[in-house]
C-alpha cells in the first residue's frame, strides 16, 4: 500500500478558542515498501500528520489517500505505535498482542500462535503471560511493536516510539526495527526528533519546518547502496555519507526554526 | 546484536556481594520499620479505645449519669449476647432474640434490603452512567435532573415512596436503589470521560469496531473509578437503610436501633450502633478487597 496527501492542512481550535495552524498545506506520496523518517522542532505537526494518516483526524484541508482511497478513519491496514506504550494493563502480555487479531475474529489457535510469533520476532519470548506493568519501558514499547505487527498491517505509522527509552534500548530496537522492516516489507512512516535515528532508519528523511509545519526538505537516504550492502550501526554512523547528510538535515532544521547559530 | 538475545533492559545489573548484603539489610529494616510502624499505630489506637471503654466503665460505674442514658460497657455486652439467644421469661415460656428475631436476623434483614436496592443500582448504574457518556444528547437531557436528584436528601423523599409502594421493603428498596444510583452513574461517566484518547484510538486502528471498543477498552479502563463509585454509593445507602428502617424497620438494625431507644432499652439501642457501625466497616472493606481483586492493575499502569 502507498499514500498520499493532496495539499493536507490542519487548524486546531483550543478551547479557548484561538486557532492554531499546525500543518501548512502539504502535499506527499510515500511509496509501498519505503521506510519514510520525519524529523522536525516539537510542536510543528509531526503527531498531527500522523493522525491524519491513521484516521483520527480528519484534516481541515485537502485528502489524505490510501491507495488512492480517501482516509475513512481507523484500519487495521495502518497499524499505530505511539508514543507511549499504551498497553491495557488489563490483559497479559500475550493477550495485548492477540487483541487485534481478536478484534478481527481470528480463530485462538491462529492468534495464539501469531502473538508467540510476534513476541520472539521483538525479542520477548517466554514473557508471554506477564502482566504489561511488570515490564520495562523499553519492553513495553516491544510489546507494542509486536501488537502491531501481529495484526500485519501494510502501513506502519510510529509517533516517536523510542523517544523515551535509554540510548542502548533505543539503538537495540532500531535494529529490530529495521530487521523487521526488511524481512515483512512494510511501509513504514516513523516520526522522531532525532536526526541521527532518521538517517539511520529511514531510506528517505523528511525534514518539517516549525509551525506552521510543513516539508522543507526531503533527501533519499542511500548509504547502504552506496556501499552495496547494509553496514552495522556503528561502521554506518561513521560513514562520510552519514555525517553529511546528518549535518545537512540538522542544519535544515536549525535554518527553518530561524536559528542560524549552531 | 540479535533481535533475539534476552532483552537487555530486563537483566538487572547486580550488585556486588556486599553491597546486596547492604541492599537486604536496608529491605529488612525497612520492614521491620514498617512493621513497627503498624504495630504502635494499632497500639496507639487501641490505647484510645481502652481510655474511651474506662472512662465509660468509670462513669456508669460510679453513677454519674442515670443508667438510663447510660448503661455500662458490660450492660451492652449482656444486652448484645441477649438479643442473639434465647432467655426463659417464665416456667413456660422462653423468649428468642429482640422484637421476635436474633440481632443478627436484623442485621440480615437491613443487609438484605441493601442487596436489592443497592444490587439493581450496580448493575443499573454502569449502564446508564456508560449510556450518559456515549450518547451526547443523552446527556445533556440527563445530567441536570441526576444532579437534582443525587443532591435530594434520600429520606426527604421516603414518605413519597411510602405513599407509592407502601410502607414495607418495596419502599425501602426503592429508597436504596435511588440513594445508590446517582453516584455510580456520576463515577461511570467520569470514568469513561478519562479514558485515555490514544487507548481507544490504539483499538481502533487494531480494527476494533464502536461494540469492542466500549467491551474491550472502555469499560476496564472506566473500572477503577466505578468501582469507587459503588464503595461511595454503599457507604451512603447504609446510612440511608438505618433510617429508613424508623418505619416498619422490625426485623432491620436499624428499626431495632429506634424501637429499643423508644422502649427505654438503651444497652440495646448503644449494641445496635456499635453492629451499625462495624458492618459499614466491613461492607467498605469488602468492596475495597473486591475492587482490589477485579482491577489488580490499579495505580501500577
Ligand atoms: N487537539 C488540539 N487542539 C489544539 N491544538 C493542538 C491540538 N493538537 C495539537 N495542537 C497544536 O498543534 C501543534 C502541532 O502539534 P503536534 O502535531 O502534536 O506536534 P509535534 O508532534 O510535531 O510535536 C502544536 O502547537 C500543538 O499545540
Ligand atoms: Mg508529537
Amino acid at each position: 500500500m502507498s499514500f498520499s496527501l493532496e495539499a493536507v492542512s490542519q487548524r486546531y481550535i483550543t478551547d479557548s478558542g484561538e486557532v492554531v495552524h499546525a500543518l501548512a498545506d502539504t502535499t506527499l506520496t510515500v511509496e509501498k515498501g519505503s521506510f519514510v523518517c520525519v524529523v522536525g522542532p516539537s510542536g510543528c505537526g509531526k503527531t498531527t500528520l500522523l493522525k491524519i494518516l491513521a484516521g483520527f483526524l480528519k484534516p481541515t484541508g485537502g485528502i489524505a489517500a490510501v491507495d488512492g482511497e480517501p482516509i475513512q478513519g481507523p484500519s487495521w491496514q495502518r497499524g499505530v505505535v505511539f508514543q507511549h506504550a499504551n498497553l491495557y494493563p488489563w490483559l497479559t502480555v500475550r493477550k495485548n498482542v492477540e487483541l487485534g487479531l481478536k478484534f478481527r475474529n481470528v480463530a485462538a489457535a491462529e492468534r495464539r500462535k501469531i502473538a508467540e510469533d510476534c513476541l520472539a520476532l521483538v525479542g520477548l519470548a517466554g514473557f508471554e503471560d506477564k502482566k504489561t506493568y511488570e515490564l520495562s519501558g523499553g519492553m513495553q514499547q516491544r510489546t507494542q511493536i509486536a501488537r502491531v505487527l501481529a495484526n500485519d498491517p501494510e502501513i506502519i505509522l510510529m509517533d516517536e516510539p523510542f523517544g523515551a527509552l535509554d540510548a542502548l534500548t533505543r539503538e537495540r530496537l532500531q535494529m529490530d526495527l529495521l530487521k523487521i522492516s526488511r524481512e515483512r516489507r512494510k511501509t513504514i512512516f516513523f516520526i522522531t526528533h532525532s536526526v541521527e535515528e532518521a538517517v539511520f532508519l529511514g531510506d528517505r528523511v523528511l525534514v518539517m519546518s516549525a509551525r506552521p509545519g510543513r516539508v522543507v526538505l526531503d533527501e533519499p537516504v542511500r548509504i547502504s547502496e552506496t556501499y552495496g550492502r547494509i553496514l552495522p550501526g556503528k561502521e554506518l554512523r561513521s560513514t562520510p555519507e552519514f555525517v553529511e547528510l546528518r549535518d545537512k538535515i540538522a542544519d535544515q532544521i536549525y535554518e527553518s526554526q530561524g536559528d542560524a547559530a549552531r | 546484536m540479535t533481535i533475539n538475545d534476552s532483552p537487555s533492559e530486563s537483566t538487572t545489573t547486580a550488585p556486588p556481594d556486599e553491597h546486596l548484603g547492604q541492599s537486604l539489610k536496608v529491605a529488612s529494616d525497612h520492614r521491620h520499620a514498617v512493621r513497627m510502624g503498624r504495630v504502635r499505630r494499632t497500639g496507639l489506637q487501641l490505647s484510645v479505645l481502652m481510655v474511651f471503654l474506662a472512662v465509660w466503665w468509670l462513669i456508669a460505674r460510679m453513677e454519674l449519669v442515670n443508667p438510663l442514658y447510660l448503661p455500662s460497657p458490660g450492660a451492652v455486652w449482656d444486652a448484645f449476647i441477649q438479643s442473639n439467644s434465647c432467655r426463659a421469661i417464665s416456667e413456660t415460656r422462653t423468649v428468642c432474640g429482640e422484637q421476635n428475631y436474633y440481632m443478627w436476623e436484623h442485621l440480615i434483614a437491613s443487609l438484605q434490603r441493601m442487596a436489592i436496592g443497592v444490587g439493581i443500582a450496580v448493575i443499573l448504574g454502569p449502564l446508564a452512567g456508560f449510556l450518559m457518556a456515549t450518547v451526547g444528547w443523552l446527556n445533556t437531557a440527563l445530567e441536570p435532573y441526576l444532579n437534582f436528584l443525587r443532591s435530594l436528601p434520600p429520606l426527604g423523599y421516603i414518605g413519597l415512596l411510602i405513599v407509592w409502594f407502601g410502607i414495607n421493603d418495596t419502599s425501602k428498596n426503592w429508597l436504596l436503589f435511588l440513594a445508590a444510583f446517582p453516584p455510580i452513574v456520576i463515577a461511570t461517566i467520569n470514568g469513561v470521560r478519562g479514558v485515555k484518547q490514544d487507548s481507544v484510538h490504539a483499538a481502533l486502528s487494531m480494527g476494533a469496531n464502536r461494540w469492542q471498543v466500549g467491551t474491550s477498552v472502555i469499560l476496564p479502563s472506566a473500572l477503577p473509578e466505578i468501582i469507587a463509585g459503588i464503595r461511595i454509593a454503599t457507604g451512603f445507602a447504609w446510612t440511608c437503610v438505618v433510617a429508613a428502617e424508623l418505619n416498619a424497620g422490625i426485623p432491620g438494625i436499624g428499626g431495632l436501633a429506634f424501637t429499643s431507644g423508644q422502649q427505654l432499652q438503651t444497652a440495646l439501642t448503644i449494641a445496635c450502633i456499635i453492629v451499625i457501625g462495624l458492618a459499614a466497616v466491613a461492607l467498605d472493606a469488602l468492596i475495597k478487597y473486591l475492587g482490589n481483586v477485579a482491577v489488580p492493575w490499579y495505580g501500577k499502569a
